[in-house]
């Protein structure tokens, strides 16, 4: 008798082994339409709430490039309750952190605090999204801090304006043609009236996901996510413009000029599908083969074997609409960006022919479940993760899904995609250079 | 029915009061949790290697990290040698080849990162014995060859050219020179030439003396069983010979008396990076410690500290600013730093010294030293029961030798901390009538608000060498060379000059000279002296070599004056000098000073666009001798200006030289040159 029941606890024991990355989490709507998924996981007393808004770059007009990520900054500056300034203070003085971003697709608020203060959380977020106040002060403040921002993170720094030269160069009628972070022109520009506007249409409850993970009491949660939440008036649902993009079918070529650099860099882009597409995860494994580590085809051959690059890197840059895959690198002093593209080109060639071998699948296959393990090792990352498959994915499930879509990707289809996205004829080749000596230099 | 519709009513009203909540109530924390911290298991190799094990089989993944707590040490003439040994570590064993190293433990799904002093990586648990055991190969038997050192010196150099303009690098850099100095292992820096320097000897050598169990700390985290680990880590790192690291000896730097702007001109920057710092010798055993950071907190710690709220929330002048200290056993430093637009540095660095004389000299609020507490406590609290946590709560009590019972009493201790405490340590270990305002920046828009702050300003290259204030006017030196070519009849005049030959007369002291100068636009130059129909001199030159001709001996031209020629070599040297590291260097009446490697200077009249005058500075024992020539009278001549007058002083003697015939495209023979 004591026998069975020892095995069978090794049993139990190699089960929750074998499924220990699963992550449980409910999910339901409010009556306003806001959709609310919780995460329990008890081993720290830390509690992460967010909220993430189905509004980002995407959504602004042309000659209002950065507003999206203006009026994150602007839902800093206080509610009808919490007066201005106030917000990091509540957040410190009870122990938590507090922050946000914005992307082209989406933006994304959280609170991480000790597991006591998930009340204090909620009712922080749902301030948020029922009375922020957005005033003058607010706005004329933040205009300059997002200016500041842009200077430190794209025009101070070496290789910072590279996606926005993409970007630029691979869209035209989509508005991930232009920067997150916008133009100060625009950003000049912007009045209140058009931010309160911004805030009735995209900050509703019906376009937006509250999620908690961490440590907490279920039942008390949904209490007060009822209590704070419940009686924040839908909105009009948000209809998303669509954006076709012409199919690319001649290479196209640029330069853009840094003055913050002193090595050129070559890029070649391709816009591939959207995130949800199949296709994506086959191309950030195709990432993986060519760039990923030391063993990967581009380093070693580009930089151990060849020695023809500094670095390179290979990566799948995965949007809501449409993603870009990156091939990039820069080259050693007195080798060209020209030596380098073409040899770039015969691994690409290389992926586009030959299968991988059956040792480098089951790498890749590591590397990806190694990946999926970090990503989901802290509860912000999931809230964060949560919060993204519901919205941009439409999937939540996907979180425990998303291992068995990379393990069903065959070595042909990493072939085939490889041969479907990645050819000359469908991308731009991008010469990053340095700006001209100008005066004083 | 009645009882039903009671029941409904009750369940309304319930709903309803649950929807009235009073919002304007900021809710109250719940009891506070309790924080249970974990105590890792550990075990020490005869050889010295201690091994930390924090089981956690939450997630199926183990990671590891191997430092080596040597004291810091001098580079010197090598600097870069920890660099370059660190980055060939990790590329094979004598026993496994690179490729194979490489490929193999990426086949374990992660990599692992190795340096002379740190080797960190994970994996997971069912490869961590194989990747184990590939980390101590990687690490106790390196591959170390030639070939791998060259490529690594290739690509270490390479990356330098690559942050040569980064902003962030130089500031960095030249305040570690300032702070600490360049005899300091905090201070000295890389340099082509050091890089240079470094043999295959040298990597071992560093290797061998450094890399040594003596105060080495394998830290091993996750879904693992202690008993496991323990044979695992005896199994590989047994072998590991016991050896203590050389400790290496230097001057540890002062704080200065009076404080100063430390300027470095980055041309290119839109914003300045401003750091303001001093020196710090602050140990976390030191009984104000807590006090430290607490002060720090309110100061810079984050989005409520004094210098955030000011600079960003209250003028908009930054995206943030922030402040740091730290306690060491080494000698370290406090810094309160922030990047801001050009236009608003001077009025920052103010600001952020009020702000640093405020926290030393005005006790802050409670409200403010309660928020700065809750911050470290709901850190600690958050964190404390994670396993990489425990982890280095327990590294850190050994390396800097806390009290065991340090973290059991983190939180009392932080309690503890008064007012009074705050304002007195900021006082000592934050100085604000002794820092450096170390500011990277654009001169030329930020310099002339910062000479009105009254504060004594000292100029540094990106090396922190101290250099000679720059020049505050912004020229495009490209512009006024092309402004010239413009004057001159354009480019395409001037392309189809494929040769000049100009035949000049003058007079010294009563006797008349001739010079006849040929030049080719394909480097070639040819310049004779005549007295009274007599060759005196010839000078020839004929891409990159040359002679000189004089009383009948012919002599080779010198190396340090050949370089100089290759400007004269042409038929308008501007085509050649739009392409060099030309720089604008200063104005003389109506003139742009355009100047090459500081010795040959080009002046261009602001007006007209023409060169008006060359200087080039000769040092002739030990001297340094300027020969200026003023060039004017441009004529016309097959679509291009040609100077007419040359004029110099030579000794105190003014000579002039006329032209009085100009070729264009004819009257030159390959024989000329040779």
């Amino acid at each position: 008798m004591k026998k069975t029941l020892l095995s069978l606890g090794l049993l139990v024991t190699a089960i929750t082994a074998t499924y220990a990355q699963h992550v449980e989490f409910e999910e339901y709507d409010l009556s306003n339409g806001l959709h609310v998924i919780l995460h329990q996981d008890k081993s720290a007393p830390v509690v992460a709430t967010s909220v993430m808004y189905h509004v980002g770059a995407k959504d602004e007009t042309p000659d209002r490039t950065g507003f999206a990520h203006f009026f994150e900054h602007l839902l800093f500056e206080g509610t009808q309750n919490i007066g201005r300034g106030q917000w990091d203070k509540i957040v410190s003085s009870n122990g938590g952190q507090s922050n946000a971003n914005t992307t082209d697709d989406r933006t994304y608020y959280y609170e991480i605090f000790p597991s006591n203060n998930l009340e204090l959380a909620i009712w922080m977020e749902s301030e948020r999204m029922l009375h922020p106040v957005i005033n003058q002060i607010g706005v004329d403040t933040q205009r300059e801090v997002v200016k500041e921002e842009k200077r430190m993170r794209y025009e101070n720094v070496p290789y910072g304006q590279l996606l926005l030269a993409v970007k630029n160069n691979l869209f035209e009628k989509h508005p991930y043609r232009w920067q997150t972070i916008g133009s100060i022109e625009h950003l000049n520009a912007a009045t209140l009236d058009e931010f309160i506007a911004f805030h009735d249409k995209f900050y509703i409850p019906n376009n937006a996901v509250l999620v908690i993970a961490g440590d907490f009491d279920k039942a008390q949660a949904k209490k007060w996510i009822e209590m704070y939440f419940g009686s924040i008036p839908k909105g009009t649902d948000v209809v998303k413009t669509k954006y076709e993009e012409t199919p690319i079918t001649k290479q196209r070529n640029a330069v853009f000029e840094d003055p913050n650099i002193q090595l050129p860099m070559l890029l070649t882009a391709y816009r591939t599908p959207s995130m949800k597409d199949r296709d994506a995860y086959v191309l950030e494994m195709i990432a993986s083969v060519l760039s990923g580590g030391k063993s990967s085809r581009l380093y070693k051959k580009l930089v151990d074997d060849e020695k023809i690059a500094l670095e390179v890197g290979s990566f799948n840059f995965s949007q809501e609409d449409y993603s870009t895959y990156f091939i990039l690198g820069i080259p050693m002093s007195g080798k060209t960006n020209e030596e380098m593209l073409a040899s770039i080109d015969e691994e690409v060639k290389k992926i586009q022919t030959e299968l991988i071998s059956e040792e480098d699948y089951q790498k890749l296959q590591n590397q990806f479940e190694n990946e999926f393990i970090n990503q989901n090792s802290t509860v912000e990352n999931v809230a964060s993760s949560l919060a993204s498959y519901y919205m941009l994915y439409k999937d939540v499930n996907l979180i425990n899904k998303v291992l068995d879509i990379y393990r069903s990707i065959t070595r042909e289809e990493i072939r085939d995609v490889a041969n479907k996205y990645l050819n000359n004829n469908q991308r731009l080749v991008l010469d990053y250079v340095p700006a001209a000596t100008t005066a004083q230099e | 029915m009645k009882k039903l519709l009671y029941i409904s009513l009750s369940l309304l009203l319930t709903l309803s009061l649950q929807a009235q909540v009073d919002r304007s109530v900021q809710p109250k924390p719940g009891s506070a949790p309790k924080v249970n911290l974990g105590k890792p298991k550990s075990f020490e190799l005869p050889n010295g290697l201690k091994v930390i094990v924090v089981e956690n089989h939450k997630l199926p993944r183990v990671s590891f990290t191997l430092t080596i707590d040597n004291k810091p040490s001098l580079e010197g003439e090598l600097k870069g040698v920890d660099n370059i040994a660190s980055s060939m570590m990790g590329n094979g064993t004598s026993k496994i080849s690179k490729e194979e190293f490489n490929k193999r433990t990426e086949y374990y799904g992660s990599g692992i990162y190795f340096s002379v002093h740190n080797v960190n990586g994970s994996a997971l648990s069912r490869y961590f014995p194989e990747i184990l055991e590939l980390t101590a190969q990687g690490m106790l038997d390196p591959l170390f060859n030639q070939e791998e050192l060259d490529s690594e010196r290739a690509k270490l150099l390479d990356d330098m050219k690559a942050n040569e303009k980064n902003i962030k690098t130089i500031a960095s850099r030249v305040r570690r020179v300032l702070l600490y100095g360049k005899n300091h292992p905090s201070g000295e820096y890389i340099t082509p030439e050091s890089v240079a320097n470094i043999k295959l000897s040298d990597v071992k050598d560093y290797y061998s003396k450094y890399c040594v169990p003596e105060n080495a700390y394998l830290i091993i985290v996750g879904d693992v069983k202690f008993k496991d680990v323990k044979k695992l880590v005896e199994k590989n790192f047994s072998s590991w010979k016991k050896a203590q690291a050389p400790v290496s000896t230097y001057t540890e730097p002062v704080n200065i008396q009076q404080t100063q702007i430390d300027f470095i001109d980055v041309p290119t920057a839109v914003q300045s990076e401003i750091a303001i710092c001093n020196i710090t010798n602050l140990k976390m055993t030191d009984p104000d410690y807590f006090a430290v950071l607490m002060a720090n907190q309110i100061l810079g710690g984050g989005g409520d500290g004094y210098l955030f709220q000011n600079l960003r929330e209250t003028h908009g002048w930054t995206y943030g600013s922030y402040s740091r200290i730290s306690g060491s056993k080494y000698t370290s430093n406090f810094a309160a730093t922030a990047a801001v637009r050009n236009a608003v540095t001077d009025s920052a660095i103010v600001e952020m010294m009020s702000e640093i004389k405020r926290i030393g000299t005005t006790e802050a609020t409670q409200e403010a030293l309660d928020l700065a507490k809750a911050v470290y406590i709901g850190s600690f609290v958050m964190n404390a029961e994670k396993p990489q946590t425990i982890a280095s709560f327990a590294l850190r009590e050994k390396t800097q030798s806390l009290p065991a019972d340090y973290y059991e009493n983190y939180i009392k201790s932080i309690n503890a901390v008064t007012l009074e405490q705050v304002k007195e340590a900021a006082n000592k270990y934050m100085l604000h009538n002794a820092s450096r305002i170390i500011i990277a920046g654009k001169a030329t828009e930020v310099l002339p608000s910062l000479e009105k702050l009254g504060i004594p300003i000292n100029y540094y290259d990106n090396y922190g060498n101290k250099v000679d204030k720059p020049i505050l006017k912004n020229v495009d030196v490209k512009k006024v060379l092309e402004d010239y070519m413009i004057a001159v009849g354009g480019r395409k005049a001037m392309l189809e000059v494929k040769s000049i030959v100009t035949t000049a007369t003058g007079e010294v002291q009563g006797n008349a000279l001739t010079m006849i100068q040929k030049v080719t636009n394909d480097g070639k130059y040819y310049q004779e002296m005549q007295v009274a129909g007599q060759t005196m001199m010839k000078v020839v030159y004929n891409n990159g070599k040359g002679y000189i001709e004089a009383m009948g001996q012919k002599n080779d031209i010198p190396e340090s004056e050949i370089k100089a020629l290759k400007y004269n070599a042409s038929t308008f040297s501007e085509l050649i000098l739009i392409n060099e590291d030309i720089k604008y260097v200063g104005e003389e009446d109506n003139a742009y000073i355009l100047a090459l490697n500081n010795d040959h200077k080009y002046f261009y009249d602001k007006t007209t666009g023409l060169k008006i005058a060359e200087e080039v500075t000769k040092e002739m024992n030990d001297q340094l001798h300027t020969q200026r020539v003023n060039i004017g009278d441009y004529r016309l001549v097959n679509h291009v200006q040609i100077p007419h007058l040359l004029s110099m002083d030579i000794m105190g003697m003014k000579v002039e030289f006329r032209i009085a015939d100009v070729k264009i495209n004819e009257g030159v023979t390959d024989a000329d040159f040779e």
